[in-house]
């Protein structure tokens, strides 16, 4: 057979290899486990996440790349190792088909397993997620960060297990994933440095991302190019490794010095493997390179990560929504993706605003609004004329877990109490404080645990009393006894007070023994 | 000639393994017989372009293996069995020797035929199917041959492919020995002087990495019909030989 017609039945011969490389990877019997994984760690994990799409998409990253990582790299590794292993290198060396060519079969067999099984998860996760959100599409960058990850992983494991193929390579290789996940890759780049944006674990989202403002794909675009670079200049250092088990017989252009007087290039595949392998994996560190130069310039802004370089200025852009809105008297409006949630707000809120309706700036309607970045979360604000009370998802979406009822340590109480504190702490205490959970003087602490009381509401935690206060200060005791003495006062009564007092009250002038 | 060698030396350190050898092979069996240690798998690798010669100059099929295009072209018509044959044990025998098919480029048409042919050669239609890890020592080795042979190689080199068959098998594949030898020439590194005297038309007797006896292996049993030590006048002519040889 010629060259020629060697070359045209190439595709056809090399998919028959990549069928039996697929029948026969050890990856196929992984996949059970991997599903069990799947279901008892990112599937429970998003079940507990608010239905909003990136949110749930979060398990992508941050679950299920852990989980499929490990075996990936392991088994990538143990089909690398395999023609060590198994002894097969001489029978192989007398074959035409180049070794790059066998090689990258065996990695596909790999491979294919890999991203069916991850695919085939992210599937079910959101054929649930589409079945819960009311808003919104699936986004896709999660999973091509995912697949480019679970890719380089493999390719580093197959690398590994060809160029040291003893039999431990494969758990090594397996151990070493978990490890780089847990703690290495993060840790190493410093957690908050912005190099940390190269790993692909992203940490915990705000509730609301992607719904009032879209995902910026900065950070995700970093990281394929990262992830693809070091996938790139490992399968060329794989391409060159006959070089570089025989160090110093590598001569540029292309041609390796063999032990002996032939010069013959690696695989037997001619003078430009060699070439195209060194250039591949050049390009592959320039451009793993170049991620991490741009993720050193990324900056926090509203749609997430911002790198300047790679940066669309209509992702800051906010997204239109039409409101989700319940109530007459008191108006609660939610975005649509919260929409599950609309009733049992409006449900928390109507009692406590009938309470203080009226009252100097007093809100009139509540609105959803975007969580303002993390770290500070809001407990919620008064804003505007004539005045919205302004809560996020946040806000909601942290306690998602008490209001589903699958947090076993909350109950739906618990929240509607907390929701309804944030509400009177923002209307008492004035502009919310932020991180802080509750208002700052000993009056204002009383008059909102007596507004709770007064609806029936359960008082949270941190407003009941235990133990005594700071010296100087009154104690919870008698933070307590007045929040009582104003809780027993008539409706009509609290209100009037309350008519004429707001205003000092919310400026910190009305000490305790004021309270009527 | 399909083998033509000339001055070949392969050394390993300070190791000669192969010493100048120059040789020249066409079709027909041809055995290479020798003691442990005497060169001859380092030999076979050479003529399987697994391992590159120190010095000397060698053809295969009329084409110098140095050239990369040439030791392709070589390697699609070689059929090489290795002294400890790797296997793939979660393979069945059909997907084994499919696989090696492709490696050795065969038209993929051509595949499924010449995959059963090989099969019923070694005779494991029975176990085509079966996983390589549940085959004995001899069944392997007969899938390791079929591996070799599934391309109808104009080469073929076997290094020990008797070792672990049972006598019947044994038989049967001198024959098919006798029967590749017609059209190709095939290379036989053997201790089994009788696997040479039944199937080979040449021999080669190496010793510390020199050719020390060529000739038929008629010409070597002659060699031992006075002085040889050994239970069959082959083994006669085989040791006298070597002993010549070490004198």
């Amino acid at each position: 057979m010629t060259a020629l017609a060697a070359r045209a039945l190439a595709p056809a011969s090399a998919g028959r290899l990549l069928r039996l490389e697929i029948r026969r990877n050890a990856m196929v019997w992984a996949l059970p486990l991997l599903a069990v994984l799947f279901v008892y760690d990112p599937y429970r994990t998003a079940s507990g996440y608010p239905p909003v799409w990136d949110v749930r998409a979060s398990v992508i990253l941050n679950h299920m790349l852990f989980d499929f990582g490990a075996f990936a790299g392991g088994l990538a590794a143990w089909a690398g190792s395999r023609d060590g292993r198994r002894q097969t290198r001489d029978l192989l060396a007398a074959t035409a088909r180049p070794a790059w060519a066998r090689q990258a079969a065996a990695l596909a067999g790999t491979l294919f397993w890999v991203l069916l099984g991850f695919l085939a998860a992210v599937a079910v996760l959101y054929i649930q997620t589409a079945r819960q959100v009311t808003w919104g599409g699936p986004p896709l960058w999660p999973v091509a960060v995912g697949a480019v990850a679970l890719i380089t992983i493999c390719a580093i494991g197959f690398t590994a297990g060809a160029l040291v193929p003893g039999r431990f390579t494969a758990p090594l290789v397996a151990v070493g994933v978990v490890v780089l996940d847990l703690v290495g890759f993060r840790e190493a780049l410093g957690p908050s440095s912005a190099y940390a944006l190269l790993s692909p674990s992203a940490g915990a989202l705000p509730d609301d991302t992607g719904l009032f403002y879209p995902v910026a794909p900065d950070v995700a675009i970093a990281q394929v190019m990262f992830m693809g670079g070091i996938t790139a200049a490992v399968l060329g250092i794989l391409a060159l490794s006959p070089a570089l088990r025989w160090p110093g017989t590598l001569r540029w252009p292309g041609t390796l010095r063999w032990p002996g007087t032939w010069r013959l290039p690696a695989g037997a595949t001619g003078p430009w493997l060699p070439a195209v392998a060194i250039t591949v994996v050049a390009a592959g560190l320039a451009a793993a390179g170049t991620a991490a130069g741009l993720a050193g310039t990324a900056r926090p802004v509203v749609s997430g990560w911002e790198i300047p370089a790679l940066h669309n200025a209509a992702s800051d852009r906010p997204l239109a929504y039409p409101p989700d809105c319940t109530g007459t008297s008191f108006q609660v409006c939610v975005h649509p993706a919260f929409s599950f949630f609309r009733d049992d707000v409006a449900a928390a809120l109507d009692p406590v605003a009938a309470e203080v309706a009226g009252l100097p700036g007093a809100p009139l309607s509540a609105e959803e609004a975007a969580a303002r970045g993390k770290g500070a979360l809001l407990g919620g604000v008064i804003t505007g004329i004539p005045p919205v009370y302004e809560f996020n998802g946040e806000r909601a979406g942290s306690l998602i877990g008490a209001f589903q009822g699958t947090t076993a340590s909350a109950s739906s109480s618990t929240w509607r109490a907390l929701f309804q504190q944030a509400f009177l702490d923002a209307l008492v205490a004035g502009p919310a404080h932020a991180g802080s959970p509750g208002p700052a003087s000993p009056a204002q602490q009383a008059v909102v645990t007596a507004l709770l009381t007064a609806v029936g509401s359960q008082v949270p935690q941190s407003h009941q009393v235990a133990g005594g206060g700071p010296p100087g200060e009154p104690s919870p005791a008698q933070i307590a006894a007045a929040a009582n003495r104003f809780a027993a006062l008539p409706s009509a009564a609290r209100h009037a007070w309350l008519a004429a007092h707001l205003p000092a009250l919310r400026a910190g002038q009305v000490t305790l023994a004021q309270l009527p | 000639m399909n083998i033509e060698l000339t001055d070949l030396t392969r050394t390993f350190g300070r190791n000669t393994a192969v010493r100048h050898i120059s040789l020249e092979a066409g079709t027909g069996v041809f055995g290479l017989l020798g003691p442990n240690g005497a060169g001859k798998t380092s030999l076979l690798r050479m003529l399987a372009t697994v391992l590159p010669p120190s010095s000397g100059t060698l053809r295969l099929l009329g084409d110098d293996p140095a050239k990369p295009a040439a030791r392709r072209d070589i390697r699609r018509r070689l059929g090489y069995l290795p002294q400890n044959l790797g296997y793939y044990p979660s393979f069945t025998v059909v997907e084994f020797i499919e696989y090696f098919a492709l490696l050795k480029e065969m038209p993929p048409g051509r595949i499924p035929k010449a995959v059963a042919s090989a099969v019923e050669r070694v005779d494991l239609g029975p176990r085509a199917q079966t996983k390589l890890r549940t085959l004995s020592g001899g069944m392997l080795r007969r899938v390791g041959i079929a591996q070799a042979v599934v391309n109808d190689p104009e080469l073929l080199l076997l290094d020990e492919p008797t070792a672990g068959l049972d006598p019947e098998q044994r038989v049967a594949f001198r024959a098919l020995l006798r029967d590749l030898g017609q059209g190709s020439t095939v290379v036989v590194s053997t201790h089994l002087v009788e696997d040479v005297g039944a199937a080979c038309t040449e021999v080669a007797l190496m010793d510390a990495g020199s050719v020390v006896f060529r000739g038929t292996p008629g010409e070597l049993t002659a060699l031992g019909e006075r002085t040889g030590v050994g239970d069959s006048p082959l083994e006669r002519g085989y040791t006298t030989a070597l002993a010549a040889a070490r004198s």
